[in-house]
C-alpha cells in the first residue's frame, strides 16, 4: 500500500558527500528506527524523506509514486520535531488544527480530528492552553498529536524523547509503543539512543558516517551484528572487546593466551581478530577455573546488579554484569568464563564471522 | 534579561555592607542627577515668564513667574504642528520600511543556504561601519536627478537605507538562534515560504523588532543632517530642523526659545517612557552585544 | 482505522501535489533591502569616491584630476590648515571621549550590575539624554552656560566655586573640551548599557567559583569581569571612533554653527565637508572638493576599523559564556 522506498538516495553539502547511497525498504505498518552516534547522517535521512533537505541523489519512493520533487506537505507525511516546534502565538487547538486549517479543511471535520487526538493523548483539558503553560511531557503531547491529526501514512520522528527526562522518556516510550499499536502507520523514528531503539523498533538501521551497517530486528543486532561497530553500538553496557590470534578455522588465543573455541562458520586462515562477548554473558568463577582471570579495579552497583571493571591487562578494563548480591571487591582476582554460544568474532576490517546456529529467538 | 540572575544577584546585594551600598547609590544618584538638570532646567523654565527665567533659573514657576507666553509664541510663529506631521511620516514610514525589509533580507540570510549568502550577509553591514553621511554629496545630486528634493519620500529613502544594515545585523544573528524545527514543521504543515516569514518567522521575532524598531527610531527622529540638506523647504521641515532654526530666529526670547525645546523633548520623553522597558532589555538582551 | 482515516484515504489520488520550493522566493526576500540600501548607501558612497577624482570646469562640466583634489587638501595650504586642524580636532574629540566618556560609562555599568535597589530607574534615567536630538542637547546646553542666563555661574558660586566660571563654550582653548563633555554627557549612556548587557552575561557560577577562590568585589572585578567584558570594551571605542566622524557635526552644528568657532578651534571633519560642500560666506561651494573631504573620512574611518579588526579585536579573545 504505502510503503516507503528508498534507492540510492544520497547526499552532498557542496563537493561533502555525507550521505552515500542509502537502499533501503519500509513495509506499511513498520515501526523502524534510525539509530547512530551524532553526524551519522541519521536526522539528514529522515528530513530528505520528509522533503525538507533536497535529495542529491536517488529516488524516495511513498507508495508508488516518487516523491523527490513533491513539497512536503504533499508526501502524506507528519512530523515530530526534537523541540516540539509548536507555534508559540497559537493555544494547543490552534497548534493541532493548524495544517488543516491551512489545507482549508471543513470545521467540522477539524474539530472531530482535534478531539480525537487529543483523546488519544489525554489532551482535552488542554486545547486551551498555550505552549508556554505546558510542561515537557505535555508539549511533546502536542507535538504528536498534530502529527496524528494530519493522519499520515508515515509519521516521522525527530529524537522525540530527547528533550524529556529520564522518567518521562521511558513513560513516553510505552505510550509511542501503544500508539503504533493502535494507528497500525508506518512510523520512522531517529534516535541516538540504543535503548529507544531497541525497545521501539520492529526494525533498526544503524547508521554510520552516511551509510547503512546493518538494517534488522532488535534481536538480529543484539545476537549477529554484523560487525563489530554494529556489535559496540547495540546493547548496554557495551561489548567487551578483547584482541586475538587466530589459530584455525575457529580456534584464538587472546593475548592472555587462553585458547578459546568460538562456533562460528569455519574461515582458512589465521592473522589477528578481536573477540567480543557482551557483559551479561560472562559467568563469573573462581579465578583458578576462568578460561581468564584479573583483578577487580571498581566495583558499581546499581543495587539490582553490579557492574565489575576487570583488568585483563589490556587498555580497556573488561566488564562483567553480576548480580546484585556478588561480594567480590576492588583488588580481588577473578575468574572469567564465555559461553560459547555468545561469543562473537571479527576479522581485522571488523566484520563479523557467521555463527554456524542462529539465536533461537530470530528464526 | 531573565528573572534568575536578577534574584541571585540582590541577594548578593542584601548581604553587602551598608557602606559600599551608600556609596554606589550616592554615585549612581549623582550622575542621574547630572544627567537629568539640563532637561529639568528647561523645562520648568518654559513655564515661567521673562523675568522668572532670569531672576531665578532654578526657582518653580510661582503664582508670580508662572507663564505660558513661551507656548504662545511658538505655536502662533512656528509650524510644529506640521513639522510633527513630517517628523512622523517620516519617522514611520522609514521604521516600516526598515523593518519589513530589514526581517525580509534578514529571513533570507538567515534561513536559506545559497552561494551569495555569506558575500551578501558582509555586504548588508558594511553600512553599519561606513556612515551613510559620507555619500551626503551624491545622495544629493541622486535626489536632484530623481526629482525628490524637498520631498519626505527622498529622507524615507535615505533613513531606510541608513537603517537596514544595523536591522539586518541584529534580526540575523536572532533568527539563526530561532528553532529550525518549527520552520520544517509548517513546511510539513503546508505553508508556502512567504507564509512561513509572515505567519511564523515574524510573530516570533516581534519582541526584536520592537527593539529595532525604538533603536531605528531616535536618529532618524533626532537627525538635523539630512533634513538640512534634503528637504529644508517650509512644507517639510521635521520637528529637529523646525526647532533648530526657529531658536535661531529667536535668540532672544527666552521663553519661546525654552517652550520650543520642551516642545520637540517632550514626545521623545513620552515615548521613552512606553518603551524604556523594550529598549532597556533588547539592548541588554545580547542581541546587541556583537 | 477509524472512520476519519478512511475519508482521509479516499481523498487522497485527488490531492493537489505541489513542488518542492524553488528559490524564487529568497530573491523576493533580499531584493527590495538590498536595492535601496545599494542605490541611497553603497552607490553614493562609491560615487562620492569618484567625484573626489574630478575638478569643476566653470561651465559646469567635469574634468578628471586623479589625486590632484587630495594633493590639494592635504598641501595646499589654503586647504590643508583647516584640514589637519579638523582631523587634529576630531582625534582630541575621540580622545576625550575615550578618557572620560567610556570610563565613566564603565563605571556605571559596574555599578548597575551590583544590582542595588532602583537599578532600573538609574539605568533608565541616565539613558535619557542619549534620546534626545543634539539640537536640542546642543542649545540646552548652550543656554546653561552661557553667562547671560548665568545658571552655570550661579551654581558654581553656590558651592564657592564661582571663580572657577568662564563662558567655556565662546574661548578658544576650552570650546572644544566643552563640546566635547556635552557630547560625553549625550552619549555616556550608550556605553554603559553596551557594557551592562556584557557584564549580565557573565554567569553567576563563575562569580561564585572566583568568590570560593577567595577573590572580594574589587579583585572580582579586576582579575574576573574585566577580562571577560574586553570584547565589548573594544567595541565600544570602534563605535565611540565612528561616531566622532558622524554624529559629532550635528552637535557642533547646533551649538557653534559651520565654522566652528572660535577661530575653527571647534571645527571638525563634519564641519568642514559641510562647508566645503555647500559654501559659506565668501567660500563657494564646491561638490568635488565636498567629496574629497568626504572620502578622506571615509579613508580615517577605514583606518580606524582597520586597526580595530586586525591590532585589537584578534587579540581581545572572546571567552565562551
Amino acid at each position: 500500500m504505502s510503503d516507503l522506498v528508498l534507492k540510492d538516495v544520497r547526499k552532498a553539502f557542496g563537493k561533502t558527500e555525507v550521505i552515500h547511497g542509502i537502499d533501503l525498504h519500509v513495509t506499511d505498518g513498520e515501526f523502524v528506527v534510525f539509530v547512530g552516534p551524532s553526524g551519522c547522517g541519521k536526522s539528514t535521512l529522515l528530513r530528505m524523506i520528509a522533503g525538507l533537505e533536497e535529495i542529491s541523489g536517488g529516488d524516495v519512493v511513498i507508495g508508488d509514486e516518487t516523491v523527490n520533487d513533491i513539497a512536503p506537505s504533499d508526501r502524506g507525511i507528519a512530523m515530530v520535531f526534537q523541540s516540539y516546534a509548536l507555534y508559540p502565538h497559537k493555544d494547543v487547538y490552534g497548534n493541532m488544527a493548524f495544517a488543516l486549517r491551512h489545507a482549508g479543511e471543513d470545521k467540522k471535520l477539524i474539530n472531530e480530528r482535534v478531539r480525537k487526538a487529543a483523546d488519544i493523548l489525554g489532551l482535552e483539558h488542554l486545547l486551551k492552553r498555550r505552549p508556554k503553560e505546558l510542561s515537557g511531557g505535555q508539549r511533546q503531547r502536542v507535538a504528536i498529536g498534530r502529527a496524528i491529526v494530519r493522519d499520515p501514512e508515515i509519521f516521522l520522528f525527530d529524537e522525540p524523547l530527547s528533550n524529556l527526562d529520564a522518567a518521562l522518556r521511558v513513560q513516553m516510550r510505552v505510550e509511542l509503543l501503544r500508539l503504533h499499536q493502535r494507528l497500525e502507520t508506518t512510523m520512522i523514528y531517529v534516535t541516538h539512543d540504543q535503548v529507544e531503539a531497541m525497545t521501539l523498533a520492529d526494525r533498526i538501521v544503524v547508521l554510520r558516517d552516511g551509510r547503512i551497517e546493518q538494517v534488522g530486528t532488535p534481536l538480529e543486532l543484539y545476537h549477529h551484528p554484523r560487525n563489530a561497530f554494529v556489535a559496540g553500538f547495540i546493547g548496554s553496557p557495551k561489548m567487551n572487546f578483547l584482541a586475538a590470534e587466530r589459530q584455525g578455522a575457529t580456534t584464538v588465543t587472546t593475548h592472555g593466551s587462553a585458547q578459546i573455541e568460538v562456533p562460528v562458520e569455519a574461515r582458512d586462515g589465521t592473522g589477528p581478530v578481536t573477540l567480543g562477548i557482551r557483559p551479561e554473558h560472562v559467568e563469573m568463577v573462581a579465578p583458578e577455573e576462568g578460561t581468564l582471570s584479573g583483578e577487580v579495579l571498581v566495583a558499581e552497583r546499581l543495587g539490582g546488579e553490579t557492574y565489575l571493571h576487570v583488568d585483563l591487562g589490556n587498555e580497556e578494563p573488561f566488564v562483567v554484569k553480576a548480580d546484585g548480591g556478588v561480594m567480590q571487591k576492588t583488588g580481588e582476582r577473578i575468574g572469567l568464563r564465555f559461553p560459547p554460544q555468545a561469543l562473537h568474532l571479527f576479522d581485522e576490517d571488523g566484520t563479523a564471522f557467521e555463527h554456524r546456529e542462529r539465536h533461537a529467538l530470530i528464526a | 534579561m531573565t528573572d534568575t540572575p536578577d534574584t541571585s544577584r540582590s541577594r548578593r546585594g542584601r548581604s553587602k555592607s551598608w557602606g559600599t551600598a551608600a556609596t554606589v547609590h550616592a554615585v549612581l544618584l549623582g550622575y542621574t542627577i547630572i544627567a537629568l538638570f539640563p532637561v529639568i532646567v528647561v523645562i520648568l523654565n518654559s513655564f515661567k515668564n521673562r523675568r522668572g527665567i532670569f531672576t531665578e533659573p532654578l526657582a518653580l514657576p510661582g503664582p508670580e513667574t508662572f507663564s505660558l507666553e513661551g507656548y504662545s509664541t511658538v505655536l502662533s510663529e512656528g509650524s510644529f504642528l506640521l513639522y510633527y506631521g513630517n517628523s512622523l511620516i517620516v519617522t514611520v514610514v522609514s521604521l516600516f520600511l526598515i523593518l519589513l525589509l530589514g526581517a525580509m533580507a534578514a529571513h533570507a540570510l538567515s534561513e536559506y543556504r545559497f552561494r551569495l549568502n555569506g558575500i551578501l550577509s558582509v555586504y548588508m553591514i558594511l553600512g553599519i561601519m561606513v556612515p551613510i553621511r559620507l555619500g551626503t554629496v551624491a545622495i544629493l545630486q541622486l535626489m536632484v536627478q530623481l526629482d525628490l528634493v524637498n520631498t519626505l519620500v527622498s529622507l524615507i529613502f535615505v533613513y531606510t537605507a541608513q537603517g537596514l544594515p544595523i536591522a539586518v545585523f541584529i534580526l540575523t544573528e536572532f533568527m539563526r538562534t530561532l528553532s529550525r524545527d518549527i520552520k520544517d514543521c509548517a513546511r510539513v504543515d503546508g505553508l508556502s515560504e512567504y507564509r512561513i516569514f509572515f505567519e511564523v518567522v515574524l510573530p516570533l521575532v516581534r519582541p526584536v523588532l520592537a527593539t529595532v524598531a525604538v533603536f531605528s527610531m531616535i536618529p532618524i527622529w533626532n537627525d538635523l543632517w539630512f533634513p538640512l540638506i534634503l528637504a529644508s523647504s517650509d512644507a517639510t521641515k521635521t520637528v529637529t530642523l523646525g526647532v533648530q532654526q526657529f531658536i535661531g530666529q529667536y535668540t532672544v526670547n527666552w521663553s519661546a526659545v525654552l517652550a520650543s525645546l520642551s516642545i520637540a523633548i517632550l514626545p521623545v520623553l513620552v515615548l521613552y517612557a512606553i518603551f524604556s522597558r523594550q529598549l532597556i532589555s533588547g539592548i541588554t538582551s545580547g542581541a546587541v552585544k556583537g | 482505522m477509524t472512520d476519519a482515516t478512511t475519508q482521509m484515504a479516499d481523498r487522497r489520488p485527488t490531492r493537489r501535489r505541489r513542488r518542492r520550493a524553488g528559490t524564487a522566493h529568497i530573491v523576493v526576500f533580499l531584493a527590495p533591502a538590498l536595492l535601496i540600501y545599494t542605490i541611497f548607501s553603497i552607490y553614493p558612497l562609491v560615487e562620492s569616491l569618484r567625484l573626489s577624482l574630478f575638478d569643476g570646469l566653470d561651465d559646469g562640466s567635469a574634468v578628471w584630476t586623479g589625486l590632484g583634489n587630495y594633493a590639494r587638501l592635504l598641501f595646499d595650504s589654503n586647504w590643508s590648515v583647516r584640514f589637519w586642524n579638523a582631523l587634529w580636532n576630531n582625534l582630541i574629540l575621540f580622545f576625550i571621549h575615550m578618557v572620560v566618556q567610556n570610563p565613566l560609562g564603565l563605571l556605571l555599568a559596574a555599578l548597575l550590575s551590583l544590582a542595588p535597589r532602583f537599578g532600573g530607574a538609574y539605568r533608565t534615567l541616565i539613558f535619557v539624554p542619549t534620546l534626545l536630538s543634539v539640537v536640542i542637547v546642543g542649545f540646552v546646553w548652550e543656554l546653561i552656560l552661557s553667562p547671560l542666563w548665568g545658571v552655570a555661574e550661579g551654581m558654581l558660586s553656590a558651592v564657592g566655586l564661582g571663580f572657577l566660571y568662564a563662558p567655556w563654550l565662546g574661548l578658544e582653548d576650552s570650546a572644544l573640551t566643552a563640546v566635547s563633555l556635552i557630547s560625553v554627557w549625550q552619549y555616556v549612556g550608550i556605553p554603559m548599557m553596551l557594557i551592562y548587557a556584557a557584564l549580565l552575561s557573565i554567569p553567576d557560577e563563575l562569580l561564585d567559583a572566583a568568590r570560593v577562590d577567595g577573590l572580594s568585589g574589587w579583585w572580582i572585578f579586576w582579575k574576573v569581569k574585566l577580562p571577560l567584558i574586553l570584547p565589548t570594551l573594544g567595541i565600544v571605542a570602534i563605535l565611540t571612533y565612528i561616531g566622532n566622524f558622524t554624529s559629532a557635526f550635528d552637535l557642533i552644528y547646533s551649538i557653534q554653527g559651520v565654522l566652528g568657532p572660535p577661530d575653527y578651534s571647534t571645527d571638525i571633519m563634519g564641519t568642514l565637508m559641510f562647508r566645503t560642500f555647500f559654501g559659506q560666506q565668501t567660500q563657494i561651494g564646491d561638490i568635488y572638493m565636498g567629496a574629497t573631504v568626504a572620502s578622506m573620512m571615509f579613508f580615517v574611518i577605514l583606518v580606524g576599523v582597520t586597526i580595530y579588526l586586525v591590532g585589537v579585536q584578534r587579540r581581545l579573545t572572546r571567552y565562551e559564556m
